[in-house]
């Protein structure tokens, strides 16, 4: 291998004395000169122009409203903590929970987008964003929608895993949306009914398995693994950590 | 006539005069960030120095005790707004010996190609801020040009110029996009005759620059080793050591790049370190580029990792476009770390402050301090 600039300008205790040394620069120069001269300015009139975007560009994140779940994955992914479940209507009149974003503390760092199980969170090529108050600067879910969302901007979790890589199936994706479901621990459950009432998607019914020593009944969740999502609400809010996630791995 | 002149070198000898402590910054033009170096001069040589460092604490280390690990990876990014892209590679790599998995083959090629994206356009940064510190402006000005086209191969790579969030815990955020290869072949070739024809013919060619940077902040080789001096000022003291080649991480065994080393020890050779630097990434990214075809579009790129740790304690570290620099992890068997440690190269590199300027000149002092590369973010944490 060759070092390309060491050999061009190799250590030499003397300091160059070139003659026409101040000359050199102003050839180099001249070089821009003579392009600036025949082709367009370099420089980009910003208000009247804009730089080209390539399609992922990520810019502040974007809702589509109908297809949000309120399953809250992007406020727990959120590194900066600005995303919270507001209350809204929706199109048919129903209070329904949708994620408000504080741009002021974004980070866009497209998390959001990344861990949200139905595309719903995108990230846009908006980036012109600044407002005359702090207030303006939050969000809600309707002022999220975007419609330069193209299809570049959907950032999927395409995960393999470690045992698909063993066995040589390496061409599937996964990710924890499809794969993780949580798991009861039945001597735990207080019957308490807090998972069915979080469970986003109403994955989580509560089956009678008996009658206890007072004569109540004694329910435990029973999870539809088909339409769960992995969304940890139930495993975070049960009181007595009967619910862990089973990871495939 | 002759009795009045005083004889300034005999009379010199003799009279004491009086050092003063000079304070450069926090806000000062050649500190590149919050920081201060009190320096103590003797008429105009530097007798001794003092580096303050602080003003940029943000308890980074404490913060990330409190998140969950992929939470930690947006807040390593902002360790270094020029090298975003080695810290988030550093804490992923760190995290991933906490939990003993390999990454697929593709992610590692991926991740060299964006480190060493990062490094030139870290380097580059540097360079406009020493053509400042010399009073070049073009240099400047041009060094900012060439760094926006590695800029926009962040952008292509994964939508962000400098913050960037890619590498993620067992593989890398997205496999590269469509077209990228070509754009980072046609980027880099065009960086290397840039470089070569006009940004060093400015500096290189001209006597007045090489004359400003050659023959000050000598360090020696021990000095260098005794400090704990990384990256290429170590390099350009002698110390022939590049943990991409000596330690390697990832896949630098398998690619085929040259470390270069000067042994004056002076400023121009750390500078020429650093330029030849940025010419063998040029190398590594082509070599990289190359292997990422050649896995095919359909090879796995990330891997689906646990979300807890299991309880113990890594260390990895990285070659940083600064230095060398290491993250220690204790974890708990939780998903947050119980413990995370940054050895940021900085930190102790500005400790040479005192060996550097000893002897130089003020005007010497920015030359001389900016070829260490300042960068606060890692610094203060």
């Amino acid at each position: 291998m060759v070092m390309e600039f060491l050999k061009k300008y190799p250590y030499d205790e003397n300091i160059p004395r070139r003659t026409l040394w101040i000359m050199k620069p102003f050839v180099v120069v001249s070089k821009l000169f003579v392009k600036a001269v025949i082709h367009r300015d370099v420089a980009i009139l910003y208000p009247y122009e804009d730089l080209w975007m390539p399609d992922n560009y990520r810019g502040r994140p974007g809702l589509r409203f109908e297809k949000c779940i309120s399953c809250g994955i992007c406020v727990r992914m959120c590194p900066t903590s600005c995303i919270e479940l507001v209350e809204v209507l929706d199109d048919a009149g129903n209070t329904v929970k949708r994620p408000q974003i504080n741009l002021g503390r974004c980070a866009f760092c497209g998390y959001c987008a990344e861990y949200c199980p139905v595309d719903a969170m995108t990230v846009t090529p908006e980036k012109e964003l600044a407002e005359y108050t702090r207030e303006d600067l939050i969000y809600g879910p309707r002022r999220l929608a975007c419609d330069k969302i193209n299809k570049n901007m959907e950032v999927h979790l395409e995960e393999t895993l470690m045992s698909d890589i063993k066995n040589g199936n390496s061409e599937r994706r996964v990710n924890a949306f499809m794969t993780d479901r949580p798991i009861l621990d039945s001597s735990k459950c207080i019957s308490c009914k807090k998972c069915e009432k979080v469970c986003p998607v109403k994955a989580i019914k509560m089956i009678e398995h008996g009658v206890n020593a007072k004569g109540r009944p004694i329910l435990w969740p029973e999870i539809n693994k088909d339409i769960c999502v992995c969304c940890h609400n139930c495993v975070d809010d049960c009181p007595k950590s009967a619910l862990h996630m089973d990871e495939v791995l | 006539m002759a009795k009045d002149v005083l004889d300034i070198k005999a009379e010199s000898a003799v009279m004491d005069t009086d050092k003063m402590w000079i304070i450069m910054g926090p806000q000062h033009p050649f500190s590149h960030g919050l920081w201060t170096l009190k320096i103590q001069v003797d008429g105009e040589i530097v007798k001794d120095a003092e580096p303050i460092v602080g003003y940029l604490h943000r308890g980074w280390e404490k913060e990330a005790e409190a998140r969950s690990y992929p939470k930690i990876i947006p807040m390593a990014d902002r360790l270094c707004y020029a090298a975003s892209m080695t810290y988030t590679h550093l804490f992923c790599m760190t995290v991933e010996k906490a939990l003993d998995i390999d990454v697929p083959e593709k992610a590692k090629y991926i991740r060299i190609v964006a480190d060493e994206i990062c490094r030139i356009q870290s380097h580059l940064m540097w360079l406009a801020a020493v053509g400042t510190d010399l009073g070049n402006f073009t240099v400047f000005l041009w060094c900012m040009r060439e760094r926006e086209f590695f800029m926009d191969l962040n952008v292509r790579l994964c939508g962000a110029r400098m913050t960037t969030n890619y590498p993620r815990i067992g593989g890398v955020r997205n496999d590269t996009t469509e077209l990228f290869d070509r754009d980072v072949m046609r980027c880099v070739e065009r960086f290397e005759k840039v470089l070569m024809d006009d940004i060093v013919t400015l500096i290189d060619d001209s006597s007045v620059f090489v004359s400003r940077m050659k023959g000050v902040g000598y360090l020696t080789r021990e000095q260098t080793v005794n400090l704990g001096i990384t990256g290429p000022a170590m390099r350009g003291a002698g110390v022939d050591f590049d943990i991409r080649r000596d330690d390697p991480y990832d896949n630098y065994d398998k690619i085929d790049f040259d470390v270069p080393v000067m042994t004056q020890g002076d400023s121009y050779s750390r500078y020429q370190v650093r330029i030849e630097e940025m010419l063998q990434s040029c190398k590594i990214i082509r070599q990289a580029v190359q292997k990422v075809k050649a896995l095919g579009k359909n090879a796995p790129y990330r891997l689906k990792v646990p979300s807890n740790v299991p309880a113990g304690r890594s260390t990895v570290r990285l070659e940083d476009p600064r230095g060398e620099s290491l993250m220690y992890l204790i974890s708990d068997g939780t998903d947050k770390p119980y413990r995370l440690k940054v050895r940021s190269p900085i930190f102790t590199n500005v400790s040479a402050a005192k060996p550097l300027v000893q002897g130089c000149r003020i005007a010497d002092v920015p030359v001389v301090m900016a070829m260490i590369d300042m960068c606060l973010g890692e610094t203060d944490r």
